[in-house]
């Protein structure tokens, strides 16, 4: 497994993320909101900066004046400057909404949430001694985002036609897109349930799961791995 | 990992803010002990809630706590207090809990019982009238009652509501000190001796389910005559109460008729029960706005609830509000919630979460579930 | 000439081959790039050189160039404006005695009306025919209107004296009738909504005992106003004014004198209709009266007369209780109401006082 790291090391250097604190890298990614239809605000209007850290920094380094000058859009809903606002859980919430029922898509996710918090606890006390207990991770928050860290995908296959044959090649893969399957693969893992189980208990299963390394969806992506691996002989199709 | 321990320890002791108590018996306690937790044995809470009691919410959060324990709260207090002020010769006393929604009538009612229990009261409780005249599952057992005409009787649930009696009043019945006065046939081959101990009508009402309510009705009687008689205190908890005066039930006979709470025996059972015609008791009742449809929910107020029926029918009582939690109580409960496992993070969320809830104790139960 | 005449031929049997080639071009038919390019370059070049030789004749239909010349007469005898010649401090009742167009020169203002795009000035007095379209009011100034109320005074009485305070008019005028006129800019005077007429009195200037105030409350329902204690009969079911205020003076009798007579069925009232509740006829006294007597070990053979004349001070707090029940049910539930009857309750069976948390 090691040989192949650092035989992919090259292509795939743009994408190994390391284990940085939630903040920076999601709010990165999360915080561009791109519309590629036309908005009711022009495209010279900022992007709001609703975390109280944010406007701290922006304070220290002396940009604020620069940017209270500008026009700025408004944050949307969801959009807080609470404590327990997280960029990942909303982009979470968007993508089990359907049909813009976000109560619904909400209250599942909350509710998946309390799932994931009675299992550990149970765990929990059923652990005996203090390094056991100190082992098991309790918020569900932190347990979401390992799931999501285990199941992003590092490479990803593209078709590349050559002579009438479509051949899968493999190649890389920008953050945003690794971060979008794995929420997907989860999302399908999930759906791919029993009708009695409810959809919180099962995504509930899910994320610890694959938090724990182990589960259909850290399976996929260890499989597209495997087959990107597989395939290594055709990567320089990709500059012909 | 170990330094992980130490973090949950020192969360723990650098809360500042005790919400435990370990004065665990209810007529111990006094102000002093106002929003802090107290623990309930596993045991008294087999016996007094198997067969409900608690709500369902709370007791899915005792298997994740791993205990229970209740909040010593105001209306609680007074109730106790009043109680022990009593003069048991004069006719019993109603009192009559109200809140919003979430305001913990149930739990207070539970407390009280748990008070109850320990004085050593005859119990007659009923965990949630709803269940019998509104949870109707796709066909209700129904029969029409053999004694009373015209009436509607609910077999299963008069059975199952004398399990729970038996249950809860386990260690009295087994003294044997209580017996019937009069003897009731039941049909030609059945009947209840006087002089026999209350537990033998009690299995006969299990055992033979067409008889359960007839059964209740002779026991209710009973109870009154016994209590009259000094033999026993009888404790009356209702939750629920004003379900049994709204016009409608979901019940309706095979012949697509509604039914109205009146026409069902075992409303006339406890009309009987809560009369001020006895001495020697304490009733509670639970007014709460779930126990009846949307659309006639629009406020929490008891004479609003009952309307002018129960409103008569309970007249004078003892209103007791129940109401949200106070700042300490409510800091309480969040320093519990820590210590359980149950609310994480830093300690701003405490803030957030008391604007967010307003200090409902539902609300605040639902509002941490995520986090 | 002979060779302009050629060049010109030649320019034009270019033209044409040009014109054909593009009406019958097809596309998709390979076309020589070359031999297109070169009929491009030479037409161009002729026709330029055809642009110095000659002048090009305009084309001169109607004759503009002829009219031209005319010149309009005008007369040289205009007088300036009357409005430059008014005098500041005329009286302009004399000027405009009546109801007329409007007439610019007769009015010293400057005026601007009508709509225009953005960025210009509205179009002033002169021939403006918006301001002459619409009705002015200029023979009514607050002048004229004065000198013409003082003309009416002569004709009228002073307003009496001690009608000088709302009491004063209420008192002798109590009751009121509501009626409206319309105005248009239009030729017709008539209004289908002035037939409207109003009656408003208060209720306690008619005199009804309790049974005839409540049976008068009754017959007339929601035209009631508890805040204000105001009656408000509304008639429009008449063409005619007057026919509408004979109607609501009928209406206002009929009520007042039916609330007087007694019906034979007015005696079957029963509890449920009652409209304010009155704690003697209720249940509630009799719970009071049942409770007491069996907190005292007495018998209960009471029957329900003698439970309405139970008197209730006998009851140690039992007033305080009557009243607390009587409010809840008349005033309607409160927190206010509820605490009062919880402190009464709590007298009447010898409870202790309810705990407020400190």
């Amino acid at each position: 497994m090691s040989n192949f790291r650092y035989k992919v090391g090259p292509i795939a250097k743009c994408v190994f993320q390391t284990q940085s604190p939630r903040s920076n890298l999601w709010c990165t990614l999360m915080q561009y909101r791109f519309y590629p239809r036309p908005t009711s605000f022009p495209d010279y209007f900022q992007n709001p900066i609703f975390r109280k850290e944010d406007q701290a920094k922006l304070i220290e380094s002396n940009e604020l004046t620069k940017l209270a000058a500008l026009p700025v859009k408004p944050p949307a809903a969801y959009e807080t400057s609470s404590v327990y606002h997280d960029p990942l859980v909303s982009k979470l919430i968007n993508h089990v909404m359907k049909m813009g029922n976000k109560k619904l898509a909400r209250n599942l996710v909350e509710k998946a949430f309390e799932n994931i918090k009675r299992i550990q606890i149970e765990r929990y006390h059923l652990a005996t001694t203090p390094e056991e207990k100190a082992k098991v991770v309790l918020n569900p928050k932190d347990i979401l985002h390992k799931a999501v860290e285990n199941s992003k995908p590092l490479l990803q296959l593209l078709p590349i036609k050559r002579g009438g044959i479509t051949y899968q090649v493999p190649g890389p893969i920008t953050e945003k897109r690794s971060l979008f399957l794995a929420i997907k693969w989860l999302l399908e893992a999930t759906n791919d349930k029993e009708r009695t189980i409810h959809f919180p208990e099962q995504f509930a299963w899910e994320l610890l799961d694959a938090a724990n390394n182990t589960g259909k969806v850290v399976k996929r992506k260890q499989d597209i791995h495997r087959q990107c691996e597989a395939n290594r002989a055709y990567a320089h199709y990709r500059w012909q | 990992m170990l330094s992980r321990n130490l973090r949950f320890l020192s969360r723990r002791y650098s809360q500042g803010v005790t919400f435990r108590t370990t004065e665990t018996s209810p007529s111990q306690q006094n102000e002093n002990q106002i929003g802090l937790f107290y623990t309930v044995n596993n045991d008294v809470c087999k016996q007094l809630f198997g067969h409900g009691g608690l709500p369902k919410s709370y007791m899915k959060q005792t298997k994740t706590f791993t205990e229970t324990s209740l909040m010593v709260r105001l209306p609680a207090l007074d109730i106790i207090n009043c109680i022990k002020a009593t003069d048991f010769d004069k006719p019993v006393i109603r009192y009559m809990l109200y809140g919003e929604i979430g305001a913990g009538k149930s739990l207070t009612l539970a407390h009280l019982l748990h008070y109850a229990y320990e004085d050593g009261y005859l119990i007659v409780h009923v965990p949630w009238v709803s269940e019998w005249l509104r949870r109707v599952p796709r066909h209700k057992e129904m029969s029409n009652s053999p004694t009373h005409e015209g009436l509607v009787d609910l077999p299963l649930d008069g059975a199952a509501w004398l399990l729970h009696f038996k249950m809860q009043n386990q260690v009295l019945l087994k003294k044997g000190n209580l017996k019937i006065s009069k003897e009731y046939v039941w049909s030609k081959r059945e009947q209840t001796p006087e002089g026999a101990p209350l537990a033998e009508l009690i299995e006969h009402g299990i055992t033979r389910v067409k008889y359960a309510c007839d059964v209740i009705d002779a026991l209710i009687s009973e109870i009154k005559i016994l209590s009259n008689s000094k033999q026993c205190k009888t404790f009356v908890a209702i939750d629920g109460f004003n379900t049994f005066f709204y016009p409608l039930t979901r019940l309706s006979t095979p012949t697509k008729k509604k039914v109205t709470p009146e026409e069902v025996t075992l409303t006339k059972s406890f009309m009987e029960l809560t009369k001020n015609d006895w001495v020697n008791g304490v009733i509670i009742l639970t007014a709460d706005q779930l126990g009846v449809s949307q659309d006639h929910q629009e406020s929490h107020l008891p004479k609003y609830l009952l309307y002018k029926k129960g409103f008569e029918h309970i007249d004078p009582f003892v209103p007791v509000e129940v109401g949200r939690y106070s700042e300490r109580e409510f800091m309480s409960c969040a320093s519990y919630y820590r210590d359980r496992l149950w609310l994480r993070g830093p300690r701003e969320t405490e803030g957030e979460l008391k604007l967010a809830s307003a200090c409902n104790p539902y609300k605040f139960m639902e509002l941490c579930a995520p986090l | 000439m002979y060779l302009i005449f050629c060049h010109k031929s030649v320019i034009l049997n270019k033209l044409i081959k040009m014109s054909l080639f593009i009406r019958n071009y097809k596309p998709g038919v390979a076309y020589n790039a070359q031999i297109l390019w070169r009929f491009n370059s030479t037409t161009a070049e002729t026709v330029k050189q055809g642009e110095d030789e000659e002048e090009f004749r305009v084309l001169d239909i109607l004759h503009k160039k002829g009219k031209l010349q005319k010149r309009v007469n005008r007369r040289a005898d205009i007088q300036p404006d009357r409005s430059e010649k008014m005098p500041t401090d005329q009286n302009w009742g004399n000027v405009w005695p009546g109801p007329r167009s409007f007439h610019p020169s007769s009015v010293p203002l400057p005026i601007r009306q009508g709509y225009v795009p953005k960025g210009q000035a509205p179009p002033g007095k002169k021939a403006n025919a918006e301001l002459m379209k619409i009705p002015n009011f200029l023979h009514l100034t607050p002048p004229v209107v004065k000198s013409q109320c003082e003309a009416l005074k002569k004709f009228c009485t002073s307003w009496p004296k001690l009608l000088n305070s709302e009491e004063a008019i209420e008192k002798n005028y109590p009751m009121e009738i509501i009626s409206s006129d319309y105005c248009h800019a239009s030729p017709t005077i008539r209004n289908p909504l002035a037939r409207i007429v109003t009656l408003r009195v208060k209720l306690s200037n008619l005199k009804l005992d309790s049974r005839a105030r409540d049976k008068f409350l009754r017959l007339v329902g929601d035209k009631y106003d508890e805040k204000t204690d105001l009656v408000t009969l509304t008639a429009d079911r008449c063409p005619v004014r007057k026919q509408n205020m004979d109607y609501v003076n009928y209406l206002l009798t009929a009520c007042y004198h039916e609330s007087w007579t007694v019906e034979d069925w007015e005696t079957d009232k029963c509890l449920e209709d009652m409209e304010y509740y009155d704690f003697d006829l209720n249940p509630s006294k009799k719970n009071l009266v049942n409770w007491y007597l069996m907190s005292n070990n007495e018998d209960n053979n009471l029957n329900d007369e003698q439970v309405k004349n139970f008197d209730v001070s006998k009851i140690p707090n039992g007033v305080e209780y009557k009243s607390a029940v009587s409010e809840l049910f008349n005033e309607g539930e409160s927190d206010l109401a509820l605490n009062k009857y919880d402190t009464s309750v709590r007298k009447l069976l010898g409870l202790p006082e309810k705990k407020i948390a400190n």
